[in-house]
């Protein structure tokens, strides 16, 4: 069984702070899922735990079974079992599918011992098939000119291919139709087991009607602000986040404000100084 | 006719590099050292061609000749400083599939001139490799001559170590006629690689198409430079043209100086360049999947290098091309 650690972390982007200080725990066998309005830092936090180039880490820790991730490359992080279905894949023409995930599993198995062409095949079927996804895709070029629904069911195919302890899927249900939602779902749902630890970002509550969770977080300008069950998804898909606002007395959700907005704040504190209030 | 397994039995040695091609899965092959032709191995559908030579190689493609297979031509250069010299005829309606391999691999000087001529509705596809010694002194010019309603399509890899200029001229002399100059080029070392493409529209309704795809390595610098020309009164024609590139060393260069020389209103030309480091959001993607950077990068360029690939017959031409783009992407 895994354990992923975050503690306590900060990280940045272009000098601007977007994690602010976000607490976690992911073991093996759980699931959690975080939500939260848009531009409040999801999406970031995943890329910081995969190891983003763009984003700078200022302070705190992520540890995996022990291990430092923040020290590792993103390959390194990624052999190391961390997965990540991204919110927006990138296209790469000219590498079929089969190829790309050929060479990602060799890189995973010992020096020379690669995997046999036969039991990788079988393997790569079985999984098309489960994921009703296209025949033709072991030879289409990875992404390129695929639908929001197929990249994002190429996520899960590689993630089945892959085998990963620990499993981020960003907003992997966006761009599904309703029976692409359910097969998704059901996937990840049979792919659950005490060596995978699930950290689900979503939006909707449908996606949970397939996947059961463990724990539920509110990410609100950078950080995780408030968690709690599956209770609190339903709440959130009636009532939207205006209540957890309220409750925690926040006004802006975002990581960080114009900086107009700013500047103005700025110059009445000036004044203030200036009038020594 | 000749089988492989005979080739051990031949006067001449034939280098290692070049010997692991001829399996059974290879079809239709000849195989010239030095001149003398070693090796011609033919399918009883290309007896039909006429194929001969002394001194230039000519090949002449019968009328309605149509045939799926592909015709290649390995081209060795051992001892010789030597001019190689081709000529392909491509009669009314013919359609030939053609491909040849330059090697070298000693130090010496390499002229080759290749010309093809491609009558009413012919069609050519040609495709080539060149993979020449470092120490050579490299110039390689390939003109192609295109009639009414023929379409000529020119796909070559230039993948030496040699500092090599290499040229494609084509002609677009009757209407409807149609033409590609399609180069892929990786350089590495100190080397230096100039390719410059001509199509030249001299009949109406005319179509030309120049795509590149570049990759630049170490100290190396390769320039392309297309030029799409259309005269006067060569109504509703189009040149087009696309250069496509990867940087990869901190000190290589690589150029796409596209030109258009248009001197008539009613047509439609364009070109596009991309050049610029190997796509950030890529790499992060293929590594979010435990490829190393250098695997990343590798699959990436060979991805991007796919167009000339896909002309390549066998497994062992695609694994010896894939090779080289290996040790010159390193
Ligand atoms: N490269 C970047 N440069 C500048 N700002 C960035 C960059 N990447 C992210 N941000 C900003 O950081 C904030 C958080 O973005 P993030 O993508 O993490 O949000 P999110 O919670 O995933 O939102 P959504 O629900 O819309 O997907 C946003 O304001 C975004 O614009
Ligand atoms: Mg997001």
């Amino acid at each position: 069984m895994s354990i992923l650690l975050i503690k306590n972390l900060y990280a940045e982007v272009d000098g601007k702070e977007i994690l602010k200080g976000v607490n976690l725990e992911i073991k093996g066998g759980e699931t959690h899922a975080i939500m939260g309005p848009n531009g409040t830092g999801k999406s970031t936090l995943a890329s910081v735990i995969m190891g983003h180039p763009k984003f700078i880490i200022t302070k705190g820790e992520i540890i995996l079974d022990g291990k430092n991730v923040l020290d590792m490359a993103v390959d390194e992080r990624s052999r190391a079992g961390i997965f990540l279905g991204m919110q927006n894949p990138a296209e790469v023409p000219g590498v079929t599918n089969s190829d790309f995930i050929k060479t990602a599993m060799n890189t995973r198995s010992e020096e020379g011992k690669s995997i046999s062409l036969f039991k990788f095949i079988i393997q790569y079927d079985k999984a098309v098939k489960e994921l009703k996804m296209n025949e033709d895709l072991p030879h289409r070029y990875l992404n390129e000119g695929f639908s929001g629904g197929e990249k994002k069911r190429n996520e899960i195919l590689q993630m089945k291919m892959l085998n990963p302890k620990i499993a981020i899927l960003d907003e992997i249900d966006s761009g599904l139709d309703v029976d692409a939602l359910k097969i998704v779902g059901e996937n990840i749902t049979k792919m659950k087991s005490p060596d995978l630890g699930l950290l689900l970002i979503t939006h909707y509550q449908r996606l949970l009607e397939y996947i059961s969770t463990d724990y539920v977080h509110v990410m609100m300008q950078g950080r995780i602000v408030k968690s709690g069950d599956q209770k609190l998804i339903e709440r959130i898909d009636q009532e939207g986040y205006d209540w957890i606002k309220e409750e925690l007395g926040i006004d802006d959700e975002r990581v960080f404000i114009e900086e107009e907005e700013e500047r103005i704040i700025l110059g009445t504190c000036a004044t203030k100084e200036a009038l020594d209030l | 006719m000749m089988k492989y397994n005979d080739i051990t039995k031949l006067k001449k040695n034939i280098p290692s590099e070049i010997r692991k091609f001829f399996t059974e899965k290879l079809n239709n092959y000849l195989v010239i050292i030095d001149g003398e032709v070693i090796i011609k191995n033919l399918q009883s559908s290309f007896e039909k061609l006429s194929i001969n030579y002394n001194n230039v190689m000519d090949i002449v493609v019968p009328r309605n000749f149509s045939e799926k297979e592909t015709l290649h031509i390995f081209y060795i250069q051992e001892n010789t400083d030597s001019v190689i010299n081709t000529k392909i005829t491509l009669k009314e309606n013919a359609e030939l599939n053609y491909f040849e391999y330059l090697f070298s691999n000693t130090e010496s000087k390499v002229d080759f001139v290749s010309d093809s001529y491609i009558s009413e509705n012919a069609k050519l596809r040609y495709s080539g490799i060149s993979k020449f010694n470092k120490n050579s002194k490299v110039s390689v010019i390939r003109n192609s001559n295109i009639s009414r309603y023929g379409s000529s399509i020119y796909s070559i890899a230039e993948v030496s170590d040699a500092d090599a200029d290499l040229r494609i001229n084509m002609f677009l002399d009757g209407d409807y006629a149609n033409a590609v100059a399609k180069t892929v080029a990786i350089t590495s070392k100190k080397q230096k690689v100039r390719i410059k493409q001509i199509i030249e529209h001299n009949a109406p309704d005319t179509e030309g198409y120049i795509e590149n795809y570049g990759v630049s390595n170490n100290d190396s610098s390769l320039i392309f430079e297309g030029v799409g020309k259309i005269n006067k009164n060569m109504k509703r024609s189009i040149a087009r043209q696309q250069n496509k590139g990867i940087v990869l060393g901190e000190n290589s260069r690589l150029d796409a100086n596209p030109l258009l020389l248009i001197d008539e209103y009613d047509v439609e030309a364009s070109h596009g360049a991309a050049i610029g480091k190997i796509d950030e959001e890529q790499l992060y993607y293929l590594m979010s999947r435990g490829l190393t950077l250098k695997n990343a990068e590798r699959l990436i360029i060979s991805g991007f290098l796919s167009p000339i690939i896909k002309q390549l017959t066998t497994d062992e031409l695609i694994e010896d091309f894939l090779e080289v783009v290996k040790r010159k992407t390193l």
